[in-house]
């Protein structure tokens, strides 16, 4: 099956700074793909780059198409939120609902409205009169009625609440998501939606430090909670990550076999969370030698 | 283009690609974008209106108003020159307020939508930049112009009937012989003057859409900045002033051509209804400077859509 997104040796500079150093990866369709770094990675630039926001360097099809010449022709199969509040605030709920069935193909404006009614949101409003938590659902009706084939939300949640972040993912997973669809997100809050994800990309100072589906990291990775007394002896088996919990040491492990492991102490496979910052940890302490 | 479209709806399993929305369907839904947001286009207009005609009603109850004098008899031509005092007295205000609205519209528009990142809702969507642009133009110079126009022509109707309720009155002379043909050709003249200005400013409105779209703060000075520089690094490096005779040519240089032969009377209102006659339309529309104009219209427009496609400050 084709990828939804190809990109290969990426490459983008602000300045001196790369924020995307040659990453190459790719996005299969009916996935739900987070993408995950630290402050100033690059992952907004990617995102970006996908959506043909920005100029880049190198190789990239989205949907078939190139960003740069056919950014018009993708923009109908692509949505997008690039972030919370982009909604202008002049903009009444009833024009924009207005506004979207207006221009784009695929938009049903019954879904969007069935999705308000269960919102506290009045047609005649203005954006700016509105709380955050509701610009996000009033942008998320919008989105959930546009039938595209790759989703893009960069940070859709960041300075809600847990409510509304809960319904939030609750909306895209039970309305809008479907083996047709390919979602690609990006968000700091790893821990309340690892569930969701289907595949993980890693970036980090602009490369790719990991890029895997949900099943394969359980058989690549593991971690490992054991006694300080018996670290010295794990420690031999060359963790790229350790970390003192409690005065007990959780190891962080690349492709070794359970059967290695699980005689030393407590062994599962580590959270998305958990593997990030060892990730991130791990590539700091050990610098360029890690591989 | 189309072949890659075709290439990637041949993806099993993926939905046929779906046609765009005709483009003038976009179209009409982005101007109604443009007067949902910028308000001031259509309220400063009517609140100007309203203005004069409130005050015009106080003046006809509290005082006479200084009529035009109508004794000479020059036939319905002269006639009509109560209704030509009427217009140009409503118009004078009604373009000066709607200039100084259309300036800021146009240096704000492609600027504001960066400013509050709601370009990337806008550019979420399927709509084109050339369209986008396209559209702030097409209200500035044709969509804003025309309903004042209409504006004008409605509130110089009433002013001409708040006048004739004078007269029946007894307060003011009647207005001899309403011309109808004659009021027709007149405003048919207005209306082609109003599409030469749209024409001749066409550079203008897109130079203000390319700073707008280009300029990180402070659009106002953006806009003043290159030609004052260029103004006077001419005058310090050179000693002339062509720059500033070009400046003030491409502002107003087509209205001495239209009105060449215009006949202004004075102290009296000219005849409106031969208004259509006198002007000099043809010297206008074939004026190479004109068309001139409007290629570097279309050249600035280009530049504003590849600045707000490839602009990436957001």
């Amino acid at each position: 099956m084709t990828a939804v997104i190809e990109a290969r040796g990426l490459e983008k500079s602000y300045g001196a700074t790369r924020a995307l150093d040659q990453i190459s990866f790719s996005v299969e369709p009916g996935r739900i793909v987070g993408l995950i770094g630290p402050n100033g990675a690059g992952k907004t630039t990617a995102l970006k780059a996908i959506l043909g926001l920005t100029s880049f360097g190198g190789e990239l099809r989205v949907l078939g198409l190139d960003p740069r010449s056919q950014r018009d022709a993708l923009m109908r199969e692509v949505c997008f939120m690039a972030d919370v509040a982009v909604l202008p605030r002049w903009l009444r709920v009833a024009q924009a609902l207005d506004f979207v069935a207006g221009v784009h193909p695929r938009f049903d404006r019954a879904i969007a409205e069935r999705f308000l009614g269960k919102t506290d949101i009045h047609r005649s409003s203005r954006v700016g009169q509105l709380s955050k938590g509701m610009v996000t659902q009033l942008h998320l009706a919008l989105i959930l009625a546009i039938d595209a084939r790759l989703l893009v939300l960069d940070e859709p949640t960041l300075g809600l609440d847990l409510l509304y972040r809960r319904q939030f993912y609750d909306a895209l997973l039970n309305d809008y998501f479907d083996k047709q669809r390919t979602i690609l997100l990006t968000t700091h809050q790893v821990e309340e939606v690892e569930q969701l994800f289907t595949d993980v990309i890693f970036i980090n100072r602009g490369k790719v430090a990991l890029s895997a589906s949900v099943e394969d990291l359980g058989s690549r990775y593991q971690q490992l909670t054991l006694s300080a007394e018996r670290a010295s002896q794990a420690r031999a088996l060359r963790p790229f990550y350790e970390r003192e919990v409690f005065g007990r040491v959780a190891m962080f492990f690349e492709g070794r076999s359970s059967a290695e492991l699980a005689s030393l102490g407590e062994l599962r496979t580590p959270t998305i969370a958990d593997l990030f910052v060892a990730k991130m940890q791990g590539s700091k302490m050990q610098g360029s030698a890690s591989t | 283009m189309n072949a890659a479209v075709d290439a990637a709806s041949d993806a099993p399993g993926a939905p046929a690609p779906s046609a765009a929305r005709p483009p003038l369907a976009v179209l009409v839904m982005l101007v109604r974008r443009e007067l949902w947001e910028n308000r001031a286009l259509w309220i400063a207009p009517l609140a100007v209106a309203a203005l004069m005609l409130l005050g015009a009603l106080v003046a006809t109850v509290k005082y006479r108003l200084p009529g035009a004098d109508l004794s000479d008899d020059h036939g319905t031509h002269e006639g009509m020159s109560m209704y030509a005092v009427a217009q140009g007295f409503v118009s004078t205000p009604l373009s000066a307020v709607t200039l100084i609205v259309l300036v800021f519209y146009l240096l704000d528009c492609l600027y504001a939508e960066r400013k509050d990142r709601s370009i990337l809702f806008w550019k979420s969507l399927p709509v084109s930049d050339g369209l986008t642009v396209l559209s702030k133009l097409l209200v500035a110079l044709v969509i804003v112009p025309l309903a004042v126009f209409a504006l004008g022509l409605l509130l110089s109707l009433l002013f001409t009937g708040i006048w004739e309720l004078d007269a029946a009155l007894g307060r003011v002379p009647s207005i001899p012989g309403w011309d109808l043909i004659g009021w027709l050709r007149a405003e048919l003249a207005l209306l082609l003057c109003l599409l030469v200005a749209a024409l001749w400013y066409a550079p203008c409105a897109a130079y203000l859409l390319v700073v707008s779209a280009w300029a990180r703060r402070s659009p106002f000075l953006w806009m003043l900045l290159p030609p004052l520089a260029a103004q006077i690094l001419e005058r310090v490096a050179f000693g002339t002033h062509y720059l500033a005779s070009f400046i003030a040519y491409r502002l107003f240089g087509i209205w001495p051509e239209l009105f060449a032969h215009m006949h202004f009377g004075h102290g009296r209102a000219f005849a409106l209804a031969s208004a259509l006659d006198q002007l000099h339309l043809g010297a206008a529309f074939t004026d190479l400077d004109l068309w001139l104009g409007v290629l570097a219209a279309a050249a600035f427009a280009f530049a504003a859509t590849r600045i707000r496609r490839y602009r990436d400050d957001t």
